[in-house]
């Protein structure tokens, strides 16, 4: 970069970070203003906070298409400043963070305009709106952060309003507790991530990510033998944010929080803060493998592959886990830990390839996706009366046409049937796994085959044939503020990866993945005009790239998705009852209670604390309360209980000690 | 007259105004005792706004002479530093907020109320002296009427057992804490326990390693015993629970601090020999507070005993920062005791609502009442989130200050505590909000109300508001102390150059 453009860039930060600024305040100030302002007034509450979400949506275009390539970084505010940790709030503005934040408002603001319609009857709808507000807020400084702690900070915001959201209906107990599981499942994430901040800390002297990327630019082995434990501390906070095994168990429950929030947090946003955090944080996992000499056998394993192969187990956990389940919203919540274990093995084994861009790709398009489809799974329970139950619908098909049609485009993204847009990014991730690690390459074939197959049992079972209870033969349509989001986010899932998306977010990394050209083109594209120039001569490039590209994970992908559906039809195509249970016999059992996880960690992990809890207690009330304070209050009562005999009141007794005591004292005199 | 003066002597001045008012003008002893506790406020704000931090070390000072002979000097000697400053204005806060829940007391108002201003008093002044004597006078001042309080006023069984604990503990850990200030005084030569003069003298000749290796242990554990140092502590949690709900605010928010404050200000910078040899030992002793503080929380069913519990685990955070003596590390002890202030405050203020509502304090026969108290439940949650280190409020800038300051020296204490303040802490905060405020409202609650109207909501809107603000803010505070941390570390660690070389390896045993 020559000394012109960073003079440039240096000018366009300058001028652009009240911008910045506005893009990560505009929800806070509507979220709260209309809190303290407008709260009785349910429609104007709900306009305020849409429009701060959607203002906010749009200031990140402008910043996208203005500040392109060179990263605005918003004057910091010092907010913990004491001599050697001056910890402050910056924003950095770049490719990939306004990416993100795209997502996050855009998802986010048609997640609002649908919950005017579907919380229209709840009490507290205000208080929905703002908490919603304050979530985007939390999850836009995550998304914006310039440095560790910052993003630590947000990270913690983020976990309180979704323990707000998630335990929103308060009157509910199972809302009350998967809003505390939730929250201290990703305190147990958090816990890692702290410590993954101090390592870095101690071993660089900075927590700021420009710095950080620049010292690993010049001295890759600056971690020394803490570059594994400290790339894996960092990971264990994506670990309890994008809900990876072993910390999956809160998402499924988080469900019982209102389904708007599960399209914004469990699909696009909260979940996603894990993985885009591994690639805002990239460069911890890019450095030589380095282990201290207690985990030398680690050797040359980094700690992205560990981080890939958890994500791969993950993937493939929740896949199984998801062929049983018959709640609507707990199939797309296993799908989602599915999906994201795919994105994390893809970041993980990206570490190998240099760039994170297939996993990140994966989140944009599964994002928009997603989102659709939780909406439309709340359409689908709002038309049914909140009956949740797959196997109580049925015949949706005729009687909700947009929410049916909708959701079969969301099927079919998901399931990465092409041209939908998860096929793509899918492809990328094979792509990725078949050039790294051909094992998990295996993996994400058997996920593809399992996410087709659960998602076209829930489509067949839900959508088609004949209804299957009182609530869904009266089902209909849902109002337009409700199939209008749907209608909008279909667009993204069908076309988003037309557009030259993955090689944008490929050039954010610099990426090698993609063939050399396409690279400096995408690189040479800075922001959206020529993005969007590019466009049109590239559709037909696009659509077809990946059986160019890669042949093989291609047709594996194209592969996996014919046979889960073929055999998805085979089962339920023509009705009647699930026959999995028959063909499987106890395995069906597992799968449905989830392998069992929430039973094994009451049984043995939360025991284990109380007992701890209960040692000390029991030390506290009996050796250190009760021997000491009881054995010192003890011995003086009892020299009280000696006094008091002497203290009789009787006049001769007095008299007798009074007499002992003078012959005591003449003694002592006279001897 | 001074700032700092007059800002101690208001309170005390309406103890004296308040017992003249006849016992059953209740009305009136509520409106003048609110009336002082306001415009101490508004003293301490104005002190610790007009506090200049470039300015003299010890600011609005004031000197009167009142034992001056050639061998002992004791003065009445008020000013204050940064930390001074910071710890007064969450005193009038507290107190202010303390007196304005008192009106649940319907007995003997008159006699509570002045014990209340004297005690509010007392702690004013023990921030506010430079001599160590009169330091030692206002902390026994604002002692003396926290175990009449739970006595007479406390509720519960327990009462006369706790008052009768916490009584022997703290008159237990002040004379041995008094013991240390004699030694300090005999040892130093400088003729007196004037704080200014002592550093003078320590100066030009250091205290003898031998005085030192005495007098540091009698000052860390006597007046360690008064913050709840592990494993001197049990005395907190019961004797907070019995308390009623002014003394518990004022006492676990405030006057437990004051022991931290006099280890602070004196133990350190007079001692660097004992800081040599005692501060490891105090490193492995917080770790009781943190952890063994935190499991015994996990046990409660009561939410004074829990809330007495996981204060004194916060405590274990602001003892790590200390035994760091980084500046970073005292920053943060400072920032900890500063959050904690308010912290604990708000928590009584809000346990004691609930009891007055629900009639009782266990927390299992509680159960959905943020259906009834929207107000007083958010404030709850606000506080409980607060208190397990959520970013915002001022107990995390502390606690993250702490971690990072004691990471260099000793990292696997840092994990201990941040596993005590990240995720035990998450869970007991957390498990009493659900079984407080979420689920289905028993039958026997459906009575219960919220706070009505500004005067009840204030004292919360004040003390969770102080939380917020100094969680955004938290250079408010670290920018006016940062003076004084410098001195105090530069002092107790005269030998070891500013730089520590980091430890960038986890050493495994």
């Amino acid at each position: 970069m020559d000394a012109n453009v960073v003079e440039h860039a240096a000018a366009a930060g300058a001028k652009y970070h009240d911008l910045a600024w506005m893009v990560l305040a505009a929800p806070l100030i509507c979220g709260v203003g209309s809190w303290f302002l407008t709260r009785r007034l349910r429609g104007l509450t709900a306009g305020f906070n849409i429009a701060g979400v959607l203002l906010s949506f749009l200031l990140g275009v402008v910043l996208l298409s203005i500040a392109g390539d060179h990263p605005v970084l918003a004057t910091p505010f010092h907010w913990l400043p004491v001599p050697g940790l001056d910890f402050s709030i910056g924003l950095q503005v770049d490719r990939l963070s306004t990416l993100m934040s795209l997502v996050v408002t855009g998802v986010g603001a048609l997640v609002m305009i649908y919950s005017t319609g579907y919380m229209k009857d709840d009490g507290s709808y205000s208080r929905f709106f703002c908490t919603l507000s304050l979530f985007v807020f939390s999850m836009l400084g995550i998304v914006l952060a310039d440095n560790l702690v910052m993003l630590f900070v947000f990270w913690e915001l983020v976990g309180v309003s979704s323990y707000l959201l998630i335990g929103f209906w308060h009157q509910r107990p199972a809302a009350g507790d998967a809003a505390k599981k939730a929250f201290l499942t990703n305190r147990l994430g958090d816990f890692g991530f702290m410590l993954g901040i101090l390592v870095v800390w101690a071993s660089t002297g900075t927590v700021s990510l420009t710095e950080l990327s620049a010292k690993f630019a010049v001295e890759p082995g600056l971690m020394g033998s803490m570059a594994g434990i400290a790339g894996l501390l960092v990971f264990l906070g994506a670990m309890g944010k994008s809900a990876q095994f072993p910390l999956h168990v809160w998402l499924p429950d988080a469900m019982e929080g209102p389904t708007p929030v599960s399209a914004l947090i469990h699909a696009a946003t909260m979940v996603a803060a894990g993985v885009y955090m591994l690639c805002r944080v990239f460069f911890l996992y890019t450095v030589p493998a380095g282990w201290p000499a207690w985990l030398g056998f680690m050797g040359d394993v980094g700690a992205g592959t560990i981080i890939g192969m958890i994500g791969g187990f993950t993937a493939l956990l929740a896949a199984l886990i998801a062929v049983q389940q018959n709640d609507i919203k707990r199939i797309l919540a296993y799908s989602t830990l599915s999906q994201l274990g795919y994105m994390v093995m893809a970041v993980g084994l990206g570490a190998q390839a240099g760039t994170p861009a297939s996993g990140m790709f994966h989140l944009v398009t599964h994002a928009f996706f997603k989102a659709m489809l939780f909406l439309g799974a709340g359409s689908v329970i709002h038309a049914c009366h909140h009956e949740q139950d797959i196997w109580k619908m049925g015949g949706l098909r005729k009687r909700m046409p947009i929410t049916f049609w909708t959701f079969l485009i969301g099927t079919a993204a998901l399931a990465g049937l092409p041209p939908f847009s998860g096929f793509y990014s899918k492809d990328e991730i094979l792509v990725t796994a078949l050039e790294t690690c051909p094992p998990l390459f295996v993996v994400a074939v058997v996920v593809a085959i399992l996410t087709t197959f659960y998602m076209s049992r829930l489509v067949l079972v839900a959508f088609f044939g004949e209804a299957r209870s009182d609530s869904a033969s009266h089902a209909h349509e849902s109002p337009r503020n409700m199939t209008w989001p749907l209608l909008v986010l279909a667009v993204p899932s069908v076309g988003i990866a037309w557009l030259p998306v993955g090689e944008f977010i490929g050039s954010i990394f610099g990426s090698h993945g993609h063939g050399a050209a396409e690279v400096v083109a995408a690189e040479s594209a800075i922001g959206l005009g020529p993005l969007l120039e590019r466009m049109s001569g590239g559709i037909n490039h696009a659509l077809f790239g990946p059986f160019n590209h890669n042949t093989l994970a291609a047709t594996f992908g194209l592969f996996a998705v014919l046979l889960g559906g073929s055999l998805a039809w085979a089962c339920y195509g023509r009705g009647g009852a699930d026959p999995l249970p028959r063909l499987l016999g106890g395995w069906a059992r597992v799968l449905r209670n989830r392998f069992y996880f929430d039973e094994i960690y009451s049984g043995l992990v939360i025991p284990v604390h109380d007992a701890a809890a209960w040692v000390a207690d029991w030390i506290d009330r009996w050796l250190i309360a009760g021997l000491g304070i009881r054995g010192l209050a003890g011995s003086v009562e009892l020299v009280g209980r000696a006094l008091r005999l002497v203290q009789s009141g009787n006049l001769q007794t007095y008299t007798f000690v009074f007499a002992a005591g003078l012959a005591v004292v003449a003694w002592f005199i006279l001897r | 007259m001074t700032l700092t003066s007059s800002l101690l002597l208001t309170p005390l001045a309406t103890a004296l105004l308040v017992l003249l008012v006849p016992g059953n003008y209740r009305f009136v002893i509520r409106a003048l005792s609110l009336l002082g506790g306001l415009v101490t406020a508004v003293l301490g704000v104005v002190l610790f706004c007009r506090f200049d931090p470039a300015g003299a070390p010890y600011q609005f000072e004031s000197l009167v002479n009142w034992v001056s002979s050639p061998t002992l000097r004791i003065q009445y000697h008020v000013g204050v530093d940064g930390i001074a400053a910071a710890m007064l204005l969450v005193t009038a806060l507290v107190g202010f907020s303390a007196l304005a829940v008192s009106w649940e007391i319907e007995r003997q108002t008159k006699l509570f109320h002045v014990l209340l201003l004297v005690m509010i008093g007392g702690a004013l002044g023990a921030f506010a002296s430079l001599d160590l004597f009169f330091f030692y006078f206002f902390n026994e001042l604002a002692l003396v009427p926290t175990f009449i309080m739970i006595g007479v006023w406390g509720t519960g069984e327990n009462r006369n057992r706790a008052a009768f604990k916490i009584t022997m503990y703290l008159t237990a850990g002040a004379m041995v804490g008094l013991i240390g200030l004699i030694g300090l005084y005999s040892a130093s030569g400088a003729g007196s326990l004037d704080l200014v003069e002592l550093q003078k003298q320590v100066a030009q000749t250091p205290i003898s390693p031998a005085a030192q290796a005495f007098i540091f242990p009698c000052l860390l554990f006597g007046f360690g015993t008064l913050v709840g140092l592990w494993p001197f502590h049990t005395w907190a949690p019961l004797g907070y629970a019995s308390a009623p709900t002014a003394t518990a605010m004022m006492h676990a928010g405030i006057l437990k601090k004051a022991g931290l404050f006099v280890i602070l200000r004196a133990a350190l910078p007079l001692l660097p020999e004992g800081v040599k040899f005692w501060m490891p030992i105090l490193a492995v002793l917080c770790v009781g507070n943190l952890l063994h503080c935190g499991f015994v929380a996990l046990r409660q069913k009561d939410i004074n005993l829990l809330i007495g519990n996981s204060s004194l685990a916060h405590m274990g955070f602001a003892f790590l920062g200390i035994a760091s003596v980084s500046v970073i590390g005292l920053s943060g002890a400072v920032l900890v005791m500063v959050s904690h202030a308010l912290l604990a405050a708000l928590s009584f203020a809000l346990s004691g609502w609930l009891r007055i509502q629900t009639g009782t304090t266990d927390m299992a026969r509680m159960g959905g009442l943020l259906q009834r108290m929207p107000f007083i439940g958010s404030v709850l949650v606000l506080c409980f989130m607060a208190g397990c280190g959520v970013p915002g409020f001022a107990n995390f800038a502390g606690e993250l200050s702490v971690l990072f300051g004691a990471w260099k020296t000793m990292p696997w204490l840092v994990v201990a505590a941040a596993w005590g303040g990240l995720v035990i802490g998450g869970v007991y905060m957390l498990r009493a909000l659900r079984s407080i405020l979420h689920g289905d409202l028993r039958t026997e609650l459906k009575g219960v109300i919220d706070a009505p109207g500004m005067w009840r909501r204030l004292p919360f809107v004040i003390l969770a508001g102080g939380l917020l603000l100094f969680g955004i803010f938290p250079g408010l505070v670290t920018a006016r102390i940062q003076p004084s941390i410098q001195r105090i570390a530069e002092a107790a660690r005269p030998a070891v150059p500013a730089e520590v070389p980091p430890a960038t390896a986890l050493v495994v045993p």
